[in-house]
């Protein structure tokens, strides 16, 4: 607590005459100074930028095609890295390289995608919760209480596996990637109880604050004050939760792949796993590179969430 | 009075969520089609006869409301159905490969928790050094490093590269290390139980780190040293008793957390616990394993949830309920 407070009072001055020079600064402002001189968040930030840069730029770097198998002839299935084949190849004569490479986007679009989701019920939910309080926030946060106790990963993974043989033979069968859209919207679905509670939470502290008051007293519209005062003030706090849900999206979504459960035509990480997995003794390298992959995207959400949230909220934690 | 009625309310409570819960997974084997039937879309040449013939033998030629009603009352007797891949009773294979989960997370859970206790403490007392640093990098990271990926790692190192602990089962299958049944276990459990230990070490140190350095800064520690209590006694008796209730009542959480992924650090070590016996269920859609298995998963961990909030208010004299 001590170091933060003395940040604060470098960032904050309460001296008049420097106030009256310098135009305080909002949360906002204060936040990212704060967070650029976190060591955690900036490797975290670091980290993230990497994974997104080979998402973006994946299809210039990766040396194959993540489908081409002709290596099949040449250095052959399971072989050691090389010049050409940096990661060395998969049981399926892959490049691994290429394909931990074209991993990335499915990784970040799984994370992005089942957050959003999550976000988006997590705050409509949490903010009713929290702004209309007594019976409705009683029963909404009993319904919030039995989605964080219950065995999530145990029950996505059945939905995964019944639904997927349920689209057999009929028309379903071919939207693309009809199972990685499914793990997301899942994973969402699944997902959005702590984030209710966080915006609860910040909901009921905020709606009693002066400001709100003020902006009532002035004739703010209920949206208003809902979206133009008290969720701004909520984000800080949301955002941080919000980069911690990425990651562990991320994770479960390859927790997922690894266990078969994947869906058979995106390239993703945890199903790489799941393809080289038995052949861990003979072609070590084809596990370790996606598993890497995972635990470099994962550290970096998990370092960049510390440092936000040490960033926007000085007093509390450390 | 009030804590009998907080008990109360919190049992009541927990009694619906397994309700709940009991709702969403019969629910959802069964409105996504007639189990049987979604098998047999996978194995094709069964005739319409024989797939009849089935529904009968496992009462699915019935409503699903009746079904559920069924399904709930032998669920109170611990009657699960019988497994269509095993042909054994439900309730025998959950309690068999039940118990080798258990074998293997809860030593997980005390070693990490003795670890944390230790490490936690140490780097709270040198806030701010380099022991500090280093404690709190290694969580971090620790925490960010997936169990399955760290199993990985540990059978590459420990099972092939210098070939000393074995990297799959719970025993040997041609005769035991020493000729020991009890040796050839605990052998097969080293690196099972190193993973989940240091998958929750991480998650615990942080916690009792920083319930630590709080306890520290209070006025009874203070009034603690100046009486001349040696300071070895003033961290381990006076704070470490303030500062462990958090982490102990978070345990429950843990508990969750490790049963919920199961499936996957089983897996990894082909180790024949519930998670493990769950895939190979959900693989080949043996619905009476998938909705046993996910009943008691969900039972021990809301039992674990609803134990850890009444602990919570019994053990902490500060909390008091309105």
């Amino acid at each position: 607590m001590s170091d933060s407070s003395s940040l604060n009072a470098s960032v904050l001055p309460d001296d008049a005459a420097v106030l009256a020079r310098h135009k305080p600064k909002g949360i906002w402002r204060q936040g990212c100074e704060r967070f650029l001189h976190s060591r955690t968040g900036m490797l975290g930030l670091v980290l993230v930028a990497l994974v997104v840069a080979v998402a973006v730029f994946g299809p210039f770097l990766a040396p194959f095609d993540p489908h081409d198998q002709s290596a099949m002839l040449d250095p052959g299935a399971k072989a050691p890295p090389s010049w050409v084949h940096p990661l060395g190849t998969d049981r399926m004569a892959y490049d691994v390289a290429s394909r931990v490479i074209y991993g990335a986007p499915t990784a970040l679009i799984v994370g992005l995608g089942a957050m959003s989701i999550a976000a988006f019920v997590g705050v409509v939910v949490g903010g009713i919760a929290g702004y209309r309080g007594g019976l409705t926030d009683e029963i909404i946060m009993r319904a919030t209480d039995f989605f964080l106790v219950i065995p999530v990963f145990v029950v996505i993974l059945a939905v995964v596996r019944l639904l997927s043989s349920m689209v057999v033979n009929t028309p379903l069968e071919s939207i693309p990637y009809l199972n990685l859209g499914t793990i997301i919207v899942l994973i969402g679905i699944f997902g959005w109880a702590p984030i209710a509670r966080m915006t609860r939470a910040e909901f009921l502290r905020l709606k009693n604050q002066e400001f709100i008051e003020a902006a009532r007293c002035i004739g703010a519209t209920t949206g208003d004050i809902l979206f133009r005062h008290i969720l701004p003030n909520a984000l800080p706090s949301l955002i941080v939760m919000v980069a911690l849900g990425i990651g562990g999206a991320i994770l479960s979504e390859a927790m997922i792949g690894f266990l078969g459960f994947g869906d058979p035509k995106a390239v993703s990480w945890g199903q790489l796993l799941f393809f080289n997995y038995e052949s861990l003794k003979v072609a070590p390298w084809a596990s370790l590179a996606p598993g890497a992959a995972i635990f470099v995207t994962v550290l970096g959400f998990n370092l960049l969430a510390d440092g936000l949230s040490d960033a926007f909220n000085p007093r509390s934690g450390r | 009075m009030r804590l009998t009625i907080y008990i109360v309310r919190r049992l009541l409570f927990a009694f619906l969520l397994m309700v709940g819960v009991s709702l969403i997974i019969f629910f959802l084997v069964n409105a996504v089609g007639d189990p049987i039937e979604l098998m047999m879309a996978e194995t094709p040449g069964v005739s319409a006869e024989t797939i009849e013939r089935m529904k009968v033998h496992y009462g699915l030629d019935q409503d699903p409301l009746t079904r559920y009603f069924i399904w709930l009352g032998k669920l109170l007797s611990l009657d699960f159905g019988t497994s269509i891949i095993y042909n054994q009773p439900v309730g025998s294979l959950i309690a068999t490969w039940g118990w080798q989960t258990f074998k293997i997370q809860v030593p997980a859970i005390l070693i990490a928790l003795a670890i944390a206790i230790f490490v936690g403490t140490t780097a709270a007392r040198r806030q701010h050094s380099r022991t500090d640093f280093a404690v709190m990098s290694g969580a971090l990271l620790g925490q960010s490093l997936p169990a399955f990926f760290l199993g990985i790692l540990l059978i590459l190192i420990f099972s092939y590269t210098f070939d000393v602990l074995p990297s799959y089962g719970a025993y040997s299958t041609r005769g035991y290390l020493w000729g020991s049944v009890v040796a050839d276990g605990l052998w097969h459990m080293v690196l099972p139980v190193a993973m989940l230990a240091f998958f929750n070490t991480a998650t615990l140190t942080l916690l009792m780190r920083s319930n630590m350095v709080d306890v520290l800064k209070l006025d009874f520690i203070a009034a603690a040293r100046a009486s001349g209590i040696p300071e070895r006694r003033v961290v381990y008796r006076h704070a470490l008793r303030v500062a462990v209730i958090p982490v102990l009542t978070y345990l429950g959480l843990l508990v969750g957390l490790m049963l919920g992924t199961a499936p996957v650090t089983e897996t990894v070590f082909t180790w024949p616990g519930l998670g493990y016996l769950y895939v190979t269920a959900i693989h080949q859609l043996d619905y009476p394993i998938i909705m046993g298995a996910s009943m008691v998963i969900a039972a021990m961990l809301i039992a674990a949830t609803t134990l850890t909030d009444i602990a919570y208010v019994l053990i902490d004299p500060r909390i008091r309920l309105e």
